[in-house]
This record gives C-alpha cells, sequence and structure tokens, in this order.
C-alpha cells in the first residue's frame, strides 16, 4: 500500500516538472514572439534557440525560427528552418509560401528533374496529414473496423449485420492505407538525407578529395540530398541530377 | 568644295586655251636602248598637252611589272610680259627584261586637243645577264672607249661584290632564337643597296634586329690577303616553330657599285703617266649595277625533349622570369581587382600569347590585357610580357585564386622549367550598395522574380503545442497499444461469443431432441391421473405436455407462448394449416374442459387420446 502511495507521488512531482519545464519552454517561445513583432529579430531567434536547444519541437516554432532569420537575412539558416518545419507539417501551405519566398534569395536556380507522376501523387498524399495525424486516423480507423465486426456478428438484423460487414471492410483498408502513408511519412521525416549549404561558395568535387576535379559551385542556402558520407564528405545529388562531393563542414542536415 | 570647283574651272579653260595655241603637241617615248635580262627599267611617254584615252603599246617579250602609270606636271613662265603655260602628261610602265633578243615596242596614241596622236615606236635590245659588266651608264668622269684604254677587268670580278648569309646556330632547338645576319662584302665603294627579294622565313618567327640607323657599320676584314669592307645589311632574329630541316632561301638585292677603271694614258712619259694615273686625274668611275644573290642556309631543328614536358608547356623557350600580383586582397562585390602576370627574360617571349589562369566561377572575368616590353638587340630579344586580368567578384566569400603555373624549357639547362606564382586569397565582402546590384544580378539570373519585393508570412502566434524532439505518436508505444488494445478486446469479445453461442445453440437442440420424449412422459403421467381419478392434475399434465412440446421443438419461450403466437409460430414452420387447427382446437377443448362446471371425467377419455393424436401427427409433420 505504501509502494503504491510513494509511486503515485513519485508521478506527481514528475508531471509538476515536466509541465513546468514545457510552461518555461512556452514562455521562451511567447518572449520570442513578442521580440519578433518588435522587430529585435535576434533576440527573437535567441529565445526560439532556446526552446530547440531545451529539446522540444513544433512546426510552429521552426517555422517562426525560420522566419527571424529571413528577417535577420540569413537566407540559409531559413531555409533549414523552414525545411524543418515542413518535415513536421508536410502540407502546411504558410511553410511552402515562406520557403519559396526564402529560395528565391538564393543564388542557385535548379531546375529539378521531373518526378514521375504517380510519385508525385503519392507524395502530395503522404504529405496531406503530419505522420502523427495519418497514425491518429489509422489507429481510429482500426478501432471502427473492429466495432464493424462486433456489429456483424453479435447483430440478428440483417440490414445491421449487412452494414457491420461492409464497413468493417472498408474501414480495414483504409485502416492499411493510412498506416502505409504514416509510415511513408515517417520515413520522410526521420531520413536526415536532405542538407541545406551553408558555405557561402563551395564547389562540389569529383570525389572525397580536395585535389580532385572541380564540378559545379553551390552557394549558401541549396538544399542537396546526402547519399553517402565518407571521412568527412558528403556525396550530395542536387535537384537537377547532378552528383558531386561536399565536404561536412559546408552541409547543414535537415 | 565651291572654291575647288571654281579653281577647276579656271584651270580647265586656261589649259584648254593654252593648248589651243600649242601647235605642235607630240607623244614621245623613251626607254634605254639596251638592258640586261632580268633588269627592270622604265618606258615614259611624254605629253605636252592635254591628253585623254592614252592606249599603250602591245609590248611583247617584255614583262610589264606595272603602268601605264599617269602623272601629270604644269608650269607658268613668265618670259618678258609674255606668260607661257606648259602642261606634260607622262605615262610611265616598268618594265623587266626576261629574255635575250632585241623588241620592238609599238606606237602608242593618246587623244590630245580632239586629234589622235602617235608616239614613236622604240627598239630594245635585251642583252645576255651575265657577271660581266652590265649596262654602263657614263660616270661623272670620261670613259674612253678608245684611245688604248681597256675596261677595268675588276669591276666584272665576282669577288669584288657579294653578300653571305650567317647563321649563329645551324642546328637549334624548336623555339630557340636563332640569329640570321646578312652581310655584304665589298672590295669597291658601293651605293643605292635596294634589297630586292627578302627572303621569306617560313617555318620560322622572325624578328628584324636591325633599325634604320644601325645600317651598315663599315668594318673592314682581310680574306685571302684582300681587303674587305664588310656591313651588315640585315639582322633577324629567328625562332623556329617546327622540327626538322628548314630552309631559309636567298636574299638578293641590287647595288651599284662604283668601280675604278683602271683608265691608262699611256702618254708615254712616265711622270705623265704616274700623274694622271693617280687618283685624283684618273677619275674612271663606272657605275655598274650588280644583282647579288645571298647563299640559302639550312637550318636543321631539333624537337624539344619529350621527357618531363609539362602539361601546360606552350612553346616558351628561352630563360624567363615569372611573377604575379593583385592589387588587392579584400574588397567588396562588384568591385574590380586586376590580376598582373609577367613573364620577363631571353627567348621567344612575344609567342606567349596567354596564361593558364582559372579564376573562381564567380567571378566576372575578361580576356587579358597583354602589354609587350620587347628590346631588339643584335644579341637576340628580350623583355616582358605582362598579362592584366580584370575581375569582378559578383558573390561575397573567401575565394582563392589558385597559383598559376607557367612552363619554359630553359635553354641553359636543357630542360623544362616551371614557374608557380603564389596563391592568391581574396575575400570579398558584402557591397554597400549591393543590394540593389544583387537584386538585378539575380533578376537577371532568375526566371520568376514575381516574389522579389514581396514578403514572408507572419509567424505563428497561436498556443501551439510543443512536443519533445523526435517524439512520434507513431511507431511510438501509445500508438501500438491503441492498436493492440482494442484487436485484444475483440478477441476476448469473439471467445465469449463463440462459447455463448455454442451453449446456446446446444440447450435449443436438446429441447428440440427432447420435446417428444418429455411430452409422452407428461402424457404417461396424465394417464395414470386418469386411472387415479385425479382430474385436476390430469388436465395440468396434459395442458403441461402440450404447451411445453411447442416452446421445445420450436425454441419459444414458456412466456411468450399464446394461442395467436402459437399460431404464427407453426405457420413459420411451413406446419400445414389442418394440423395447426387441429392442435389449437386441442389445446382449446383441453383449456375448456378443464375449467368448465359439470363432469369432468367424461371427456377425459377424448382429450387424452387427441393429445395423443395430435403430437403424434405433428412429430410425422415435422419430419
Amino acid at each position: 500500500m505504501t509502494g503504491i502511495k510513494h509511486f503515485l507521488v513519485f508521478l506527481l512531482m514528475l508531471s509538476v516538472t515536466i509541465t513546468g519545464y514545457a510552461t518555461m519552454q512556452r514562455d521562451n517561445v511567447l518572449k520570442g514572439n513578442k521580440a519578433y513583432s518588435a522587430g529585435t529579430y535576434s533576440v527573437a531567434a535567441e529565445h526560439y534557440k532556446k526552446v530547440v536547444d531545451a529539446g522540444y519541437e513544433s512546426s510552429e516554432l521552426y517555422y517562426n525560427l525560420g522566419n527571424t532569420y529571413f528577417k535577420l537575412n540569413d537566407y540559409a539558416s531559413a531555409i533549414l528552418w523552414y525545411e524543418r518545419a515542413k518535415r513536421l507539417d508536410p502540407g502546411n501551405e504558410d511553410i511552402d509560401f515562406n520557403l519559396n519566398v526564402a529560395n528565391t534569395k538564393i543564388s542557385d536556380k535548379i531546375e529539378p528533374l521531373p518526378e514521375l507522376f504517380y510519385k508525385r501523387w503519392f507524395n502530395d498524399l503522404v504529405h496531406v496529414f503530419s505522420v502523427d495525424t495519418w497514425a491518429m486516423m489509422c489507429v481510429c480507423m482500426f478501432i471502427t473496423g473492429l466495432f464493424g465486426l462486433v456489429l456483424y456478428m453479435a447483430s440478428r438484423v440483417m440490414v445491421l449485420r449487412k452494414i457491420g460487414f461492409w464497413t468493417a471492410l472498408v474501414v480495414f483498408s483504409l485502416t492499411i492505407i493510412t498506416m502505409v502513408l504514416a509510415w511513408n511519412g515517417y520515413n520522410f521525416t526521420k531520413s536526415a538525407s536532405e542538407a541545406i549549404v551553408f558555405a557561402p561558395t563551395i564547389t562540389v568535387k569529383s570525389s572525397p578529395d580536395d585535389k580532385s576535379t572541380d564540378l559545379f559551385v553551390l552557394h549558401e542556402g541549396t538544399k542537396v540530398r546526402l547519399l553517402d558520407d565518407i571521412s568527412g564528405w558528403y556525396e550530395i545529388r542536387i535537384a537537377n541530377g547532378s552528383v558531386g562531393w561536399l565536404p561536412n563542414n559546408s552541409l547543414e542536415k535537415i | 568644295m565651291i572654291k575647288r570647283l571654281i579653281f577647276f574651272i579656271i584651270t580647265s579653260v586656261i589649259l584648254s586655251v593654252t593648248a589651243g595655241y600649242c601647235q605642235d603637241v607630240r607623244l614621245t617615248g623613251q626607254a634605254k636602248q639596251v638592258v640586261m635580262v632580268g633588269e627592270t627599267f622604265t618606258l615614259v611617254y611624254t605629253l605636252n598637252a592635254q591628253g585623254s584615252g592614252f592606249r599603250g603599246p602591245n609590248i611583247q617579250g617584255i614583262n610589264v611589272l606595272s603602268g601605264p602609270n599617269t602623272s601629270q606636271s604644269s608650269s607658268v613662265r613668265f618670259i618678258n610680259g609674255s606668260t607661257t603655260m606648259s602642261i606634260t602628261y607622262t605615262f610611265t610602265y616598268l618594265l623587266q627584261a626576261s629574255r635575250e633578243g632585241t623588241f620592238d615596242i609599238p606606237v602608242a596614241t593618246v587623244t590630245a586637243n580632239g586629234k589622235q596622236i602617235t608616239s614613236n615606236k622604240l627598239s630594245i635590245k635585251v642583252l645576255k645577264n651575265s657577271n660581266s659588266p652590265g649596262t654602263q651608264y657614263k660616270g661623272s668622269g670620261n670613259q674612253n672607249q678608245g684611245g688604248g684604254s681597256q675596261p677595268g677587268v675588276s669591276a666584272g670580278n665576282a669577288n669584288d661584290v657579294y653578300i653571305k648569309a650567317f647563321a649563329s646556330s645551324s642546328n637549334p632547338l624548336q623555339g630557340e632564337g636563332i640569329v640570321v645576319t646578312y652581310k655584304i662584302f665589298t672590295k669597291v665603294p658601293i651605293a643605292q643597296i635596294n634589297i630586292s627579294k627578302l627572303s621569306s622565313f617560313s617555318g620560322f618567327w622572325s624578328q628584324n634586329l636591325m633599325k634604320e640607323n644601325d645600317k651598315l657599320q663599315q668594318t673592314t676584314q682581310v680574306i685571302d690577303g684582300e681587303q674587305y669592307i664588310v656591313a651588315d645589311i640585315r639582322k633577324i632574329a629567328l625562332f623556329p616553330l617546327k622540327s626538322g630541316r628548314l630552309v631559309i632561301d636567298p636574299l638578293e638585292l641590287s647595288c651599284v657599285a662604283q668601280v675604278r677603271r683602271q683608265t691608262k694614258t699611256r702618254t708615254g712619259d712616265p711622270f705623265f703617266d704616274d700623274f694622271f694615273n693617280d687618283s685624283f686625274f684618273n677619275s674612271g668611275i663606272a657605275n655598274v649595277e650588280k644583282n647579288l644573290k645571298s647563299n640559302p642556309l639550312i637550318i636543321s631543328v631539333k624537337p624539344l625533349p619529350e621527357e618531363g614536358r609539362p602539361a601546360d608547356f606552350s612553346g616558351a623557350v628561352g630563360n624567363f622570369t615569372f611573377h604575379s600580383e593583385v592589387d588587392k586582397t579584400r574588397l567588396k562585390t562588384n568591385e574590380a581587382v586586376t590580376l598582373k602576370c609577367t613573364v620577363s627574360g631571353k627567348g621567344n617571349i612575344q609567342l606567349i600569347d596567354k596564361m593558364d589562369v582559372v579564376f573562381p566561377p564567380d567571378f566576372e572575368s575578361y580576356d587579358p590585357k597583354v602589354t609587350s616590353d620587347i628590346q631588339t638587340s643584335v644579341s637576340g630579344i628580350s623583355g616582358n610580357q605582362t598579362f592584366e586580368y580584370l575581375l569582378i567578384p559578383r558573390k561575397p566569400g573567401k575565394f582563392n585564386i589558385k597559383s598559376i603555373r607557367f612552363s619554359y624549357f630553359d635553354l641553359e639547362k636543357r630542360r623544362y622549367v616551371t614557374l608557380t606564382s603564389p596563391e592568391f586569397d581574396l575575400e570579398i565582402e558584402k557591397g554597400s550598395g549591393e543590394s540593389g546590384a544583387a537584386m538585378t544580378y539575380s533578376g537577371a539570373n532568375k526566371e520568376d522574380i514575381k516574389y522579389i519585393g514581396s514578403d514572408i508570412r507572419h509567424i505563428k502566434d497561436n498556443n501551439f503545442r510543443l512536443t519533445r524532439t523526435g517524439a512520434r505518436f507513431f511507431i511510438s508505444t501509445g500508438f501500438w497499444l491503441l492498436l493492440i488494445f482494442p484487436a485484444l478486446v475483440f478477441l476476448v469479445f469473439l471467445i465469449l461469443w463463440r462459447k455463448l453461442a455454442a451453449r446456446r445453440s446446444d440447450t435449443v437442440l436438446m429441447k428440440n431432441i427432447k420435446a417428444t420424449k418429455v411430452a409422452r412422459k407428461r402424457l404417461q403421467k396424465a394417464e395414470e391421473f386418469q386411472k387415479s381419478g385425479n382430474v385436476d392434475n390430469f388436465y395440468v399434465a396434459i395442458s403441461q405436455a402440450l404447451w411445453g412440446y411447442l416452446s421445445d421443438k420450436f425454441s419459444i419461450a414458456m412466456a411468450e407462448l399464446s394461442i395467436e403466437s402459437v399460431h404464427d409460430a407453426l405457420v413459420r414452420k411451413n406446419v400445414s394449416e389442418t394440423i395447426i387447427a387441429q392442435f389449437i382446437e386441442t389445446l382449446n377443448n383441453t383449456e375448456f374442459s378443464r375449467f368448465a362446471p359439470g363432469e369432468k371425467n367424461v371427456n377425459m377419455e377424448r382429450i387424452y387420446n387427441e393429445a395423443l393424436e395430435i403430437i403424434s401427427k405433428m412429430e410425422r409433420e415435422l419430419k
């Protein structure tokens, strides 16, 4: 009995600590917002960074941070944070809009390779909701499907049994679909296989070696896909399909 | 313009007037009568009036080098108050005799004062060219053909004057400079040196080393006991452009040699002879035109060694130093910076036409400005070649201009030498007026400028949820629990449901099977009650047998049973209407007899039989 009591007290304290901590971060976010609105962008950036450093995330927080860097004319950082925000909330129109604006400010204009139409559609679909939304939908569908099955089995009324059966069939299919979408979204979020160039100007090499041939030049703020990682060098691919090597320190993973 | 026109009109009026007075209009052809083969000479037609429509002679056997060239002169003379004006037209041909023989030059015609005027005919004798004296001009002195005088043999001597070509080296390396000198050797004074044919230096890059005022510095040299005056006519630096046997063809020139004639006046008096034959009095000097030709030179050019040849070697041979510099290393975007590379030294420096410079791609670079400062001296060519590159960085950042390499073949060390400049680190800052410039730049570079000038959307100020970084509902324990727990609940429900259903279906079946037995048992009981005369119990037993049979057989709860529901249930079971009617009648009869007043024993036998019969019928019907 006393054991249970102790455990409950511990849980209570833990929750208080956690909520207290979270409240502190809340304050930081509010301070950041205030500073942003006042036009003191560097102060806003500091506050937002504190929250991020404390280990919290939110697409809105990243978005705000991106805005702050944009206002500080640090377009590479702005793009980095917009991209991070986009990972958490892929379908968000505001993030897309600001990311586009930031991308017009950087030097490199890369013509992206056209994606196969079904891949594009699928990716668009995956990004309609965030991963967790898809996951919640998946769970809800599953439970609804179970209810449908119960209805089918338990009901003595023919109409109800039919409704139960079809509901279960449709809803279980949807469960699988949402599961797949959530999984794809999750992979997109988790894979740090994209990065932003942070060096003002950097020459992409043909191999992971300073002496190798210069292939092309990238500038600050350009997004690259990481393919390989060898002793301080990343193999990268840019949107138009060109591949080369860049030193690690010139890139910041999304 | 008008002035000129007026002048022209006046002149032409005067001229025409003068021409009118001039009675004796003549066209006279003049040329040398005797020429040598190969000699060039002039043929001049003179017209002492204004003429037009000159038609030259048809000259055959003699090459026409140029002509007719028309020239005009006029003069006005005032003599004793009277004014004379004369005008002369000359038509000049430059001719060259190509072969021996006598050639007639037919008449030429011209139109003057409306009349056609014909010239005189000419005859030209072409003699065979030999080393013998050419056309002899009448010199300043008297040339006494007779009187025992004889032409000086020395004037015809080929060794009196000749030219010779010397090469400083006859087998240089490719690109190594050699100096070719043409010297004239003469024992007699010469004048009017005219180079008629220059050597063509095919396969070489040449540079004249002699300036005009350097010409003909004379020295004396004794060759085979004879004293010669030697002068450099031409000095040329040659740089072979290819390897192999290259031939420099001879230089040809013509000059006038002043040949002293030993005109011995033989008076017989030694004193007079000596007196008149000295240099002062014996001024018999003949001007002899001579055509001279130098020897051809054969230069065998060795190729440059293959081994150790740098990849960026572009042909520079000599001895060079290399220097490069930038005028500033810290600057702002869109400012200009100059990179200067200077190659200086001795060798084929003017052949260095480009530097291998790699600029960072973000630099706008222009073609270099090349300035050469070349000194030509008799020893060869030296100087420096400067390449000035103008660069404009367009982007801020740290840039590096890689070291520039310049390779040449060192003639002294006999190997390739590569000189490198230091690397230049340039730090480019954003220019102050950069925003405008950069905007233009990016605008020019990009397709869509629709966002330029627009702004980002405002931050999210709503009370959004903060989550721990990396915390995801998907794949989390909570997610799996939410999936598994309902599934487990469902499974439990499924199992329970199955059991319940099984049990229920069992009781129904058992009841169905036992229904007939139970009914028979109850009827037996009723029979016992009938015998013992227990009327009430008999009817209860019959009623129970009938209702119980229905309940068990058709799975209808006892409480739900009534006459109406029995009818519906039996209809649903496809029991025939007659049997249903009989069954219901039996039920009614039972109830009626049970509660009817009067003698109950009478009906007992009948009710019992009816019940027994209808159950048996029902059994048969349901099978």
